[in-house]
């Protein structure tokens, strides 16, 4: 219910011709004579959350700035809804949320105070900001935080603050730079929940990470860039190595199970089975389809209840 | 300006004020610093006005090494004069405080002084360049001006102690009594005649607008941190138009700076009586100037900043330098007059005289309009280059 009230918050449906919200049309990027992006496509949907992952320097913060518009191509263009921002600067902002890598906020200001004041300069103000406050607090759990000072906040929180100031307008898109660098185990488990859900929400997620496996459990697809372009085998599948891939299980869970519980189910898995859980949101990974199916026996057996999964090979979870 | 940018510019105004209120440093330097120093130069440079009946007094030193009524009668004089504060010490307490700078002047009349001065022949010897009899006026090294002063006392009472003892004779006998036989009346010349100079007032008058200044320069190095950091980007990313973050920096800075010169004069007049004697209007609208030139010295240090530290210290030299010249520190008059042309390039000499001429100097609103269009023309040359610069840096970036 909540997810279609924001839904019909978001304002118009003006998506791309196939239904993206978010796409990056062949996006070249130059800094000097070098050349950081070279020729990016990809298109993101609504409730889809695409992982952008690659070694440092690769081109990921250079092509969410670019649709954040805090720089522009110099080649290609930027679709929001079917908008450019040279088009319309403001209401192309209005769609999109962009939480930095270093946090953009305002350290001797307090939480609210952050949220406030970013929220008016997306043009909220009266009844409606205050409706946007409460609900970007609810999302990320920031209520009992809001009148801390966000420089005396954890890692952890802060990272959320920074993500809440992106999303206190509501936008269609989520661009979130390295969301997770920094954090703790158990706090990036926590963060990456928030994010999973902001996505079923409705919201199109596009994640920066160089740390692609932590995020392989929550993300739908992931973009692999590699000196500003984007992975070969991503692009082609036809072109991936002769041998079998591995198997991936993406699992949506009706609850969360104890921890004992995992560490349990982890000690009873096959040699070369991968067993992640972020949120509700389980993945298993493993090199046959017996041990993959021999890990979710074991986890059936001991109560854990699925909403839903699905199953894919690891490389066609990549896409360009 | 679009409904929506004031909405963006209010933001961003409540934003920095909050940031402002928030640095408890920034509000000393700000408050309480200014007024503090402000307070301390008036203290310093106070003097009693002309004409007053107490007049200062100079603590001296009196070394007496000669004795005999003559020398008596003189030391008399000396310690009963209401000019000089003189305490009898031997020379080597005279000298220790000297050395100490605990008096600036010791008076020494050394033995046999009393003996040769009073010869009715030492006028003579005098004109014929023959050898006279000397007091000794040792001094601080640093203070030449008190050595002056103390050599004309000196010479006044001992040129009447030799009157006395040589016309004496001649003279009725209450002679003492009697006064100068002319008067020397001090009269204070100044643009607006009747005004007197209060060196309170002039404190506070240059004391905040070099705060101003400086303050100009904090909210500049705020602006430069801001613009390196991530919220800038972020400010950027969410549209918010460049003139409208430029003129909101420019508001608030302009905003505390007035703040600022109302905590400043009002302390100044509760506690010193520094008072807005000429037109109001004036001071008013000179004030905003001044503020807007604050605002201009800080746009003026993010977009030509370059380190935070190097920029920091380039603007405390250059705020110190025209300061100086500008007379913010000493009145004018104790500048060489090519200083005070050369000062006349620089917004805070203009400032300094507006001030001076709607306080002290009781001057009309048209008598100051020259300063306040000076300095709103130097304001706005400033926010001019300082603005061109910043829209040059973003399309860099962007």
């Amino acid at each position: 219910m909540w997810a279609g009230g924001v839904a019909a918050m978001r304002g118009p449906d003006m998506r791309g011709p196939d239904g993206a919200v978010l796409v990056w049309e062949e996006v070249s990027i130059r800094y000097g004579s070098c050349r950081v992006v070279d020729g990016v496509s990809l298109a993101v949907h609504s409730g889809e959350l695409v992982a952008l992952t690659g070694p440092n320097g690769s081109g990921k913060s250079t092509l969410l700035s670019v649709a954040a518009g805090v720089r522009e191509a110099d080649a290609g263009r930027v679709l929001v809804r079917g908008l450019e921002r040279k088009a319309d600067p403001v209401a192309y902002a209005r769609q999109v949320g962009w939480s930095p890598q270093q946090c953009g906020l305002y350290d001797e200001l307090t939480v609210e105070e952050n949220l406030r004041f970013f929220g008016r300069l997306q043009g909220l103000g009266g009844n409606r900001l205050h409706q946007n406050l409460q609900r970007v607090m609810g999302q990320l759990g920031l209520g009992s935080r809001r009148r801390q000072r966000v420089g005396t906040l954890s890692g952890g929180w802060k990272q959320r603050v920074n993500i809440a100031a992106a999303l206190v307008h509501n936008p269609s898109v989520l661009l979130l730079d390295e969301p997770t660098s920094g954090l703790d185990a158990e706090s990036r488990e926590r963060l990456l929940a928030d994010i999973s859900r902001l996505r079923d929400e409705g919201c199109a997620v596009v994640l920066a990470t160089h740390q692609g496996d932590e995020v392989a459990a929550v993300a739908d697809r992931v973009a692999q860039l590699h000196k500003g372009r984007l992975g070969e085998s991503a692009r082609d599948p036809s072109r991936q190595p002769s041998i079998s891939p591995p198997l991936l299980l993406y699992g949506q869970l009706r609850h969360p199970p104890p921890r004992f519980l995992l560490r349990l189910v982890r000690q009873r898995l096959p040699h070369g089975v991968e067993l992640e859980l972020i949120g509700r949101r389980l993945r298993l990974r493993a090199e046959t389809a017996e041990s993959l199916g021999y890990a979710l026996a074991e986890l059936l057996r001991e109560g854990v209840a699925f909403e839903s999964y699905r199953t894919v090979a690891s490389s066609a979870a990549r896409l360009a | 300006m679009r409904i929506g940018n004031w909405q963006i510019l209010f933001a961003l105004m409540v934003k920095d004020w909050l940031l402002f209120w928030s640095d408890r440093r920034a509000f000393l330097f700000s408050f309480l610093v200014p007024i503090i120093l402000a307070s301390a130069f008036g203290y310093i440079f106070e003097r009693p006005a002309s004409g007053s009946a107490s007049g200062p007094r100079l603590p001296v030193c009196l070394v007496v090494e000669d004795s005999g009524p003559f020398t008596e009668a003189l030391v008399r004089e000396l310690l009963a004069s209401p000019r000089l504060q003189a305490q009898p010490v031997d020379r080597a307490a005279a000298e220790s405080a000297l050395r100490h700078q605990r008096v600036p002047v010791a008076i020494v009349i050394p033995e046999g002084f009393a003996q040769t001065a009073a010869r009715l022949g030492t006028l003579q010897e005098a004109s014929k360049g023959g050898l006279l009899p000397q007091i000794v006026l040792l001094h601080d090294a640093s203070r030449h001006a008190e050595v002056e002063w103390a050599s004309g006392i000196v010479a006044e009472i001992v040129m009447k102690q030799l009157c006395a003892h040589h016309l004496s004779r001649w003279l009725p006998a209450d002679w003492q009594s009697w006064s100068m036989p002319f008067q020397v009346v001090p009269v204070p010349v100044s643009r607006h005649p009747g005004r007197r100079f209060n060196t309170y007032t002039h404190s506070f008058c240059g004391m905040t607008l070099q705060y101003l200044l400086f303050w100009g320069m904090e909210s500049g190095l705020l602006f430069l941190r801001e613009r390196r950091s991530e919220t800038w980007r972020r400010m950027r990313a969410m549209a918010a138009p460049l003139r409208t973050l430029l003129a909101a920096k420019a508001l608030t800075t302009a905003g505390v700076g007035c703040l600022q010169v109302l905590a400043t004069f009002t302390f100044g007049w509760l506690a010193f009586g520094v008072a807005i004697e000429g037109s109001l209007g004036g001071f008013v609208l000179l004030s905003l100037a001044v503020c807007l030139l604050a605002a201009a010295v800080g746009l003026l240090v993010a977009a030509w900043g370059n380190a935070e530290a190097h920029a920091r210290n380039i603007s405390i030299v250059v705020i110190l330098g025209v300061s100086m010249l500008g007379g913010l520190w000493l009145p004018a008059f104790l500048l060489p007059e090519w200083v005070r042309e050369l000062a006349l390039a620089l917004p805070t000499a203009w400032a300094m005289q507006g001030f001076s001429a709607v306080t002290w100097q009781g001057a009309s609103f048209l008598a100051v309009l020259p300063c306040i269009l000076a300095v709103l023309a130097f304001a706005l040359l400033l926010l001019a280059l300082a603005v061109g610069r910043l829209h040059v840096l973003e399309k860099r970036a962007g």
